[in-house]
């Protein structure tokens, strides 16, 4: 017996809430993960991302994977660490209402905002900066979104809309998570440099 | 599209119709239609434990706040949100695991928890943050793995137990993974284990020196053991029942020294309809079948099981699977090739040194993965499958030190082996160290939890891991197991360097302690239990730990255990040692005491207001919390120079003596007399509820008000022993109500008024 294979069902985009989108950090050498503990904590007191915020989980001690989860009911607010690179992770647990690409624009605001906030955190040793040209995208439902090119196929739309957004129409790479086993992956990258500030903004 | 329709008969029939039953509850409470307390067993019988502020209540650190879940006022159990995150346990039989099944498990980490698959100390794997909602489907993709999550919580049989090396050790009598196999196969979802007052834990371990299945601290251990009977070699066990840890510990009994293997799931049948019986339901606290094996006495225990052993009605599974026990084995993927003794780099050798176990089978190891608090993330565990396929195929498992062990790996392919490992973040050298860590959840997610234990295990795991090479040998070896309550989750009893988590009133505020716990033994299937010498600030257990591993080296005598190192230099010396690191400094001194590991948070203050009477009168209360601590480590000397009674009136003191101090902040002349103590203890404390738990209830007074009922009867070993692990824990309790009372608003004391001062 063993995992059952969802190679022969059909993805199910427009029904996928289980979305993650991550930032990356442009030096990972200003943040050690532990910093970023007291600032969650201090997130959940004075409210200041959105959500049902309900606690702060350390696996700062992983070597890969999340480092520090700000746990939430609607979402996870995760400083990341999976493939080697540390970034801010927004991965959704709660649906939303709305298209896929009216959602995506959403967990890109809601991600954006918190990413701000860290940017400006005076309480951080070094100044954390964002990368404002590249941005991953996990769906987190192996059901409506295996990981294949008919999953790629039918998501398109949705994130070149989104990602157009961000990039104010510069174009984007696109790289897909090569392991069918893994979720459906894409990390996009352009050319086109951009400060959080600004792909915030263009976000609205 | 639902993964039941996509699983569809993937998922085997009888698991099928159980998860749709399970998932028909969770409506059915949706409409309000079963009771919280009977869908609370119902869910904890399929693994779906609750959670850390699943009440919707969480002190962010300057007071408690509520969790505004939207979950309209519905509950998964009493005081229990329904959206609230909740944890998942789910059952490994012996640790056994596939390479399908660990891609299982990295998938359902990543899909429904936070990306992190949690190895417990009874061989199982833990999901936190998982909604109940998703639960049905979590369990459906499990079950079609092969894996079930029945009766992985709840009170029935928990995960059978077994040595992670069975079958490839050097030592053992015989392979006992089959015959823990056949326990849980034939025990799950028994009519027999259905209507026990608590869990039941089962190990079976294939040597009686080593530690592997820890058997002397189950409700029922096996020790593989053989004897000659007419020339022919006999295969049976060694039968150990009644042990447990716990808040109140207790060492399992010899039941039997030689059953034969067709006996074990008979004998297990009537154990289970025993205990059924006859055992407690109503006292949760002594609910346990050890409560009633020393109830009933074990010669009594052993004469009903017997009688109910020989009135059972045949049943053909009890010895079916003994006929597939010549052909049983695990098929090694590779050849057997040794390993050139020149391989590999420095890097490759230090794992290899504390990693790798060389198995009886020429030319084969085993490789343990060791895993920091027991955790790896999906991503992981997924590469970990595609490793295990490449070297040793299905033959992994996982460990109840936190980790996972690759059997069957060629020797000669240790240094590739390495090499994946490390690429995937998984060769971490120093397994079964003293930088190995075992921990339970403690504060991280568990409701119980009072301090944190992972926390505090990750610091040392951390400063451990930096000076491992530069360690004395003998210090290496020495075992670490911390837990976040008394309730030994995290196995403290039975190590080297134990600590739990307690907290102390001091200055008005609450402060993160650890009992530490000195004595006990891992080796020979967990053969002695340790006992807490004092409690020490969290900040400075690491100082703990290094001043007592000094000592070791230093006063070490040729080649003696920790264990003997211990009882030969006393716990009155060693206690000494750490007398300084006691005092906790002022908070604006240093208020990083005033935190907990891994927390930024002030522990536990909430909205504490105290006002300056109080704080007069809880100094009385102090002293005498003092004076009991002490007679408590009185008593334990007493214990070990054998004098009983002595030990015994100690701890009955310690009780008195901690309630007394708690009578005075109401009613500051109470005598010495223990009636008047114990007549005011129970109609103020016990009797308005003040002194009771919010888990445990007032089980803690009844250890008082049991000991004080008994009068002057003669106490033996166990039961001086048994008072004394009582007696700290109405010691622990009651510094937890001292703190309540503290951080209550400043209001009149109600009953009797006091006769000199009182809480103003």
């Amino acid at each position: 017996m063993g995992a059952v294979s969802t190679s022969t069902i059909a993805p199910d985009v427009a029904n996928l809430q289980r979305i993650a989108l991550k930032i990356f950090l442009d030096d990972e050498s200003l943040l050690e993960p532990g910093d970023v503990i007291p600032v969650f904590h201090r997130w959940i007191q004075t409210q200041a991302v959105d959500g049902l915020l309900i606690d702060v989980a350390d696996y700062s001690h992983m070597p890969t994977g999340p480092c520090v989860v700000l746990v939430a009911h609607e979402a996870h607010y995760v400083l990341d660490r999976a493939g080697g690179r540390l970034g801010l992770q927004y991965a959704r647990r709660q649906p939303l209402d709305g298209p896929l690409s009216h959602r995506l624009a959403t967990l890109g605001r809601l991600l954006l905002r918190a990413g701000r906030l860290l940017e400006t955190d005076t309480s951080l040793p070094g100044p954390v900066r964002f990368r404002g040209n590249e941005i991953e995208c996990v769906a987190n439902d192996r059901l409506l979104a295996p990981n294949r090119a008919e999953t790629l196929t039918a998501f398109r739309p949705a994130l070149d809309a989104f990602l157009a957004t961000l990039s104010a129409g510069a174009e984007w790479t696109l790289t897909q998570e090569t392991d069918p086993r893994a979720r459906f992956g894409l990390l996009a990258q352009t050319q086109a440099a951009a400060t959080l500030d600004t792909v915030a903004e263009r976000l609205g | 599209m639902t993964w039941k329709e996509a699983l569809g008969n993937s998922v085997p029939a009888d698991l099928a119709r159980e998860i749709d039953t399970y998932e028909s509850q969770l409506a059915l409470k949706g409409q309000g239609k079963i009771d919280d307390k009977v869908f609370a067993e119902t869910r904890l019988r399929r693994g779906a434990y609750g959670q850390r502020y699943d009440n919707g209540q969480r002190n962010d650190g300057t007071g408690v706040k509520m969790l505004p879940f939207p979950s309209n006022g519905r509950t998964k159990g009493p005081d229990t949100v329904w959206d609230a995150p909740g944890m998942q346990r789910i059952k490994l039989p012996f640790g056994g695991l596939t390479a399908a099944q660990m891609d299982t498990l990295a998938d359902l980490s990543e899909e429904y928890s936070d990306g992190v698959c949690h190895i417990t100390t009874r061989q199982d794997v833990q999901l936190h943050y998982v909604h109940i909602d998703d639960t049905p489907s979590l369990m459906r993709r499990l079950a079609a793995a092969g894996i079930t999550t029945r009766e992985a919580c709840g009170n029935s049989v928990r995960n059978v137990t077994a040595c992670p090396i069975a079958g490839v050790c050097r030592d053992e009598s015989f392979d006992v993974t089959p015959h823990a196999e056949a326990s849980m196969r034939f025990l799950l979802g028994h009519p027999d284990v259905q209507d026990f007052g608590r869990k039941f834990k089962i190990a079976f371990s294939g040597c009686r020196q080593h530690a592997c299945g820890l058997v002397i601290m189950h409700d029922f251990g096996a020790i593989a053991v053989t004897r000659e009977e007419d020339g022919v070699e006999q295969r049976g066990f060694e039968v150990y029942v009644g042990g447990g840890l716990g808040a109140v510990p207790h060492q399992a009994r010899p039941f039997e020294p030689f059953m034969t293997e067709d006996e074990i799931l008979p004998t297990l049948q009537a154990i289970a309809r025993v205990f059924a019986r006859l055992g407690e339901k109503r006292n949760r606290a002594r609910a346990r079948i050890k409560f009633l094996v020393a109830q009933l006495g074990l010669d009594e225990f052993r004469r009903l099981v017997r009688e109910e052993r020989a009135a059972l009605a045949h049943d053909d599974r009890w010895t079916a699977y003994l006929d597939g026990l010549p052909a049983y084995g695990e098929q090694p993927l590779k050849t057997g090739h040794p390993l050139d003794d020149e391989s590999g780099s420095p890097t490759f050798k230090a794992w290899a040194r504390t990693n790798v176990y060389r198995q009886r089978q020429p030319g084969y190891a085993v490789a343990t993965v060791s895993l920091p608090l027991g955790d790896l993330s999906g991503w992981q565990f997924r590469r970990l499958a595609d490793v295990a396929r490449r070297f040793v195929g299905d033959t992994v498992r996982t460990t109840v030190e936190q980790n996972i062990v690759l059997r069957w790996v060629r020797e000669s392919d240790l240094p590739a082996l390495h090499g994946e490992l490390e690429s995937i973040g998984l060769a971490r050298p120093g397994a079964g160290s003293i930088a190995d860590i075992t921990a339970c959840p403690g504060t991280d997610t568990c409701k119980l939890g009072i301090a944190s234990s992972r926390g505090l295990a990750a610091e040392l795991e951390r400063r451990l891991g930096e000076q491992i090479e530069t360690l004395d040998e003998a210090v290496k070896q020495l075992r670490i197991k911390i837990s976040g309550c008394f309730n030994s989750c995290g196995q403290h009893h039975i190590c080297d360097l134990g600590f739990y988590g307690v907290s102390r009133h001091v200055g008005g505020h609450i402060v993160p302690h650890f009992q530490v716990v000195l004595g006990g033994k891992w080796v020979d299937n967990a053969a002695a239990y340790g006992l807490a010498i004092g409690a020490v600030p969290a900040k400075n257990i690491p100082e703990v730990v290094r001043r007592i591993t000094d000592r070791f080296v230093h006063d070490r005598q040729g080649a003696e255990t920790f264990y003997d190192f211990t009882k030969r230099v006393g716990k009155r010396a060693l206690r000494e040692t750490l007398k300084d690191l006691t005092t906790v400094p002022p908070h604006d001194v240093r208020p990083d005491f005033y935190r907990d590991w891994g927390d930024p948070r002030e522990f536990g203050i909430g909205d504490m207001g105290v006002g300056e009477c109080a704080g007069e009168v809880v100094s009385l209360t102090e002293f005498d919390l003092v004076g009991a601590e002490t007679q408590v480590f009185e008593a334990q000397l007493q214990l070990e120079a054998d004098d009983f009674a002595h030990a015994d009136a100690l701890a009955y003191g310690a009780m008195l003596q901690a309630a007394k101090g708690l009578i005075k902040t109401e009613f500051i002349d109470i005598s010495a007399d223990p009636n008047q103590i114990v007549t005011e203890f129970r109609s103020r404390f016990f009797d308005t509820q003040l002194f009771f738990d919010k888990y445990a209830g007032g089980k803690f007074a009844q250890y008082l008000f049991r000991r004080h009922a008994r009068g002057e009867r003669p106490a033996d070993r166990d039961t001086a022993r048994q008072l004394i692990e009582e007696a700290q824990l109405f010691l622990e309790a009651t510094h937890a109500c001292q703190a309540r009372l503290a951080s209550q608003p400043a209001v009149p004391p109600t009953g009797n008024p006091p006769a000199v001062a009182g809480r103003a």
